[in-house]
């Protein structure tokens, strides 16, 4: 592979013009003429029957055009997958704050405003469940769908993994932690909240401009409740303000509202969400809580893992069956056992609902499993990152999952590149020397992850791409999967640039539109360099193959006797030609100036009941190390300084992979120190970036970054992935790093002030009444 | 009410109601929506602007307190041939931008800085932009783009704004 132009070189991002232009337009820029505005009425009660619902009165207030309930849709609404338990508008119940009951479009948004106040909604209260442990008691309410297997209705699913008996090593063992550890739930606080824009066409239809990650689930699903062909419904993707998995389910509910709108008052029609209605009304990263058994020798060989847990999904399944399943993968962490078991139980309850966040069970599991790796080192007197690298994965080990790693396991490379750069042996100690007094103490953690790449066993794994070029020699890309933020873009750019040999400027890449993109599954799982980037790989090259056959008629020579010159290609008889003119001439030859490519991942399977198989086809491996300054007068934690080194295969695109890495390092900062969606009730206690703390600029250190490029054969070049996994490990290696400072260990996330100082909460100031006024007036 | 200011170097003059933010001005009555909204509380900067060259939430600034002042919006930043200026190449070029929707409040409160302090240190740059929110990149692009921007700038002092 030697000699890439442009696959590992000095990029730039194909959409950051426009960006810094403000030119961009996101959905809630784009007006059109005779567009009206919409707005949903939504729940003030966690756990409520809709007794009388009569949208008439709305339609009277002036302004108001058009009014939707469920009972506008096909059954009632129903959607959803893999459990079909959501509505596009509340169907007889509502089952948390902010759900969806019916949605009005008017001439301006003060009208629709009005509208939603004037319907006339009785709710009538029914007893609710907010604390996931008493979710499955026997008289707990039912929140689940009706089912017929005789498991409780608040029972979502059971995720095991399976080798040997841990119980009984863990006997054997010379050293043993038992250990529990809580996560709480996390906003995703994309900048741009949730919208859509619905077009009625003639021919009956409508285009929906979405704001989401995955345009052929609303497409799917809304043919499904719309009652209409495939041909009558298109979804296209803006460019999206940030997404990070938030921006499916609960958007999904948005284009069933808009759409139906738009086609009962046969007009466009918008909606968009103040920051206020996107925190009550949207999903989370749900809730855990852990207990974790490891077990090691004197020596430091790690021999057994027993990890049990639950799992708060709230209202809805959303994509917690396939989080759970992810957490339970990981939940051991990326080392070595001879007997390790996991048992992960999901449940429904009215805390809101949640459903898929960066990092998508591995980040709320690896808080866990990495917190408890460092307390067995520390019981046995061990140095936390010398223990793992005596235990963790490396080509040729079996995991606990009974796979087996052959190739592309970069970790040991990770741990002892950011235990380099940190100078961690030095550090550790210099603070273990630090005096008893000081008010302000040092200290450095570290965190080790693995991060299965793309679906896994969760599903079909496979994309399709086109690639086509123009009457004016532009060459266009099409991917059924998003670039939310993330810079897919500009590696589908790059990897065709390589395999055409021509510039990057002459490539575009196509929003994503259900009519013209092919359906590549949804755009999560860190796989679209994998998945999309492959598949532009296999499109681009299908192309060149007809390329090369007319240059070689235009040189007059065979095709293996072709050769490129930068753009232009050369023959035997040393004369150049351009790339345009070999295009001219493959046009004139009658040859088809464009391809598909389609990529489905190696098999892998899962066995469900065994808790055994091969899970993912490939891995992500990172370290991070974090240093930090806590006061121990206010319970302050400053992270002065973060290292982290990820082996995410060939790097494709440097600058976007660092953005990358960056920009999830802040994720798992705010989940480790700040973030805490906290509910009361059912109501969320947070609703606006005033109490809900994101990291800024201030809170961020200065981080430096590294790849450990451990090529995966069959990634694009060798890649595998970033996006998720560069956020999972930051959050507890700032919670070891706090333990290494203050010798004491913050065992639930976030590690905020009054966790540091006192150990315990204070009590929330937020209130039912600030979501229902939110709910009526922003 | 009828108010008259300058927008962009250009004078305004727009009959608005009176209850509205310059922010709601700006995108729905004046239809630049280079000017974002996140919170709409003033705690995301997504809505920065220039006013009389000083940095502000625009959704905290009543729409008719504009009258008469000077006020720079996202669309009224770029290179005398209507392109980016050296600071959104650097944005570009230093890998600064993901989603976007945080970037125009970036690069206007990374005007604001420039404007007053010629060779910020990486602190100081991270002080400035400590009222605009971004959930993309973690800060570190976009304290590089304005860190080179400044180096550029403050080694051709007698670049003039236009040139740039
Ligand atoms: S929208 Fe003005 S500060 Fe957030
Ligand atoms: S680039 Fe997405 S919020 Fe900053």
């Amino acid at each position: 592979m030697a000699d890439l132009k442009y696959i590992g070189q000095p990029a730039q991002r194909v959409d950051a013009l426009d960006k810094v232009m403000g030119k961009t337009k996101y959905v809630g820029d784009m007006s059109i003429p005779g567009m009206l505005y919409a707005r949903t009425l939504r729940s003030e009660l966690p756990h409520a029957r809709i007794v009388r619902l009569d949208t008439s009165p709305a339609l009277q207030v002036p302004g108001v055009v058009a009014v939707v309930t469920s009972a506008d849709f096909v059954n009632h609404s129903n959607f959803g997958f893999p459990i079909s338990d959501m509505y596009m508008l509340a169907h007889e119940k509502v089952r948390y704050v902010g759900e969806g009951i019916a949605s009005v479009a008017a001439e301006t948004p003060e009208a629709a405003l009005e509208g939603v106040k004037a319907i006339i909604c009785e709710l009538e209260p029914l007893p609710a469940v907010f604390d996931m442990a008493h979710a499955l008691d026997p008289d707990a309410p039912q929140i689940g769908p009706n089912r017929t297997d005789g498991k409780h209705p608040n029972y979502i699913g059971h995720y095991p993994v399976y080798k040997g008996n841990p119980k009984e090593k863990l006997l054997q063992c010379d050293m043993v932690i038992d250990q529990k550890y809580e996560t709480v739930m996390q906003e995703h606080a994309y900048l741009e909240t949730e919208g859509g824009l619905a077009i009625p066409t003639p021919e009956g239809g409508v285009v929906v401009y979405l704001s989401c990650q995955s345009p052929f689930i609303p497409r799917n699903d809304l043919c499904k409740v719309l009652g209409l062909p495939a041909d009558r419904v298109r979804v296209i993707v803006p460019p999206v303000g940030g997404s990070f998995g938030g921006k499916d389910d609960l958007n999904y509910q948005t284009a069933g509202q808009v759409a139906a709108l738009a086609l009962k008052a046969k007009r466009p029609v918008r909606m968009t969400f103040s920051r206020e209605e996107s925190i009550i009304a949207s999903y989370k990263r749900g809730s855990m809580r852990m207990n974790i058994k490891l077990g090691a020798d004197k020596d430091g060989t790690l021999r057994a893992c027993e990890f049990r847990s639950l799992y708060d999904s709230g209202a809805y399944s959303s994509q917690s069956p396939f989080t759970s399943w992810r957490a339970s993968i990981h939940a051991m962490g990326a080392y070595r056992y001879d007997d390790c078991t996991v048992d992960i139980d999901t449940v429904y309850t009215n805390t809101g609902y949640a459903g898929a966040y960066r990092g998508f069970g591995n980040t709320e599991v690896c808080s866990g499993i990495e917190q408890a790796i460092d307390e067995m080192a520390d019981a046995l007197k061990m140095d936390p990152l010398e223990f793992r690298l005596k235990n963790c994965l490396k080509v040729g080990d079996v995991t606990p999952h009974g796979q087996l790693l052959s190739e592309s396991v970069g970790l040991r490379d990770c741990l002892l590149a950011v235990r380099k750069m940190s100078d961690w042996d030095r550090k550790r100690k210099d603070f273990a020397n630090q005096s008893p007094s000081a008010e302000k103490r040092r200290g450095i953690g570290v965190s080790a992850l693995f991060h299965g790449t793309s679906l896994g066993a969760e599903g079909l794994d496979e994309a399709t791409a086109t690639i086509e070029i123009h009457a004016d020699n532009q060459v266009t890309i099409t991917s059924g999967l998003t670039d939310y933020g993330t810079g897919a873009r500009t590696v589908y750019t790059l990897i065709a640039a390589e395999i055409l040999g021509i510039q990057p400027e002459r490539i575009k890449v196509h929003n994503p539109d259900t009519n013209t993109a092919k359906d590549s599954g949804p755009t999560v799982a860190s796989r679209t360099t994998i998945l999309a980037g492959n598949s532009v790989r296999v499109a681009a090259q299908n192309l060149l193959q007809n390329l090369d056959w007319a240059a070689a008629d235009l040189l007059k020579c065979d095709v293996y006797q072709v050769h490129r010159v930068g753009e232009d290609y050369i023959g035997p008889s040393e004369e150049l030609v351009s790339w345009d003119i070999v295009v001219k001439h493959a046009r004139e030859m009658g040859l088809v100036l464009s391809a598909f490519g389609r990529w489905s991942a190696p098999q892998i399977h899962w066995d469900e009941e065994k808790g055994t198989g091969t899970p993912y086809f490939a891995y992500h491996f990172g370290a991070q190390v974090a240093e930090v300054e806590v006061d121990l007068k206010t319970g302050h934690t400053d992270v002065v300084n973060i290292w982290a080194v990820h082996d995410i295969g060939k790097v494709i695109f440097p600058q976007g992979a660092y953005g990358q890495l960056y920009g999830g390092i802040s994720h798992g900062l705010g989940y480790g120190l700040y973030e805490d969606l906290d509910y009361q009730n059912g109501y969320a206690q947070s609703i606006n970036f005033d109490t809900y703390l994101i990291p800024t600029s201030m809170d961020m250190p200065e981080i430096q970054g590294g790849f450990v490029e451990a090529t995966f054969s069959a990634g694009p070049f060798g890649a595998k992935n970033i996006a998720e996994p560069a956020m999972v490990p930051t959050a507890p290696a700032i919670l070891n790093a706090i333990a290494n400072a203050t010798g004491r260990r913050i065992r639930k996330l976030p590690a905020n002030l009054e966790r540091v100082m006192l150990g315990k909460e204070l009590t929330k100031k937020g209130s039912p009444f600030s979501c229902k006024v939110a709910l009526k007036i922003t | 009410m009828l108010i008259n200011f300058t927008l962009n170097h250009k004078p305004v003059s727009i009959d608005i109601p009176t209850d509205i933010t310059l922010s709601v001005m700006l995108r729905e009555h004046l239809k630049l929506t280079g000017t974002k909204e996140a919170c709409e509380i003033g705690e995301c900067g997504a809505c920065s602007v220039l006013l009389d060259g000083e940095l502000v939430n625009s959704c905290l600034v009543a729409a008719p307190s504009v009258m008469g002042r000077e006020v720079i919006t996202i669309e009224g930043i770029h290179a005398e041939d209507g392109g980016p200026n050296d600071l959104q190449r650097n944005f570009i070029e230093k890998g600064a931008v993901q989603c976007g929707f945080c970037i125009p409040g970036m690069v206007i409160a990374g005007e604001a800085l420039l404007a007053i302090k010629s060779e910020p240190s990486r602190l100081e740059i991270r002080e400035a932009l400590a009222g605009n929110l971004c959930r993309c990149t973690g800060y570190m692009q976009i304290v590089d783009a304005i860190e080179t921007t400044a180096k550029e700038r403050a080694e051709k002092p007698n670049l003039s704004k236009r040139e740039r």
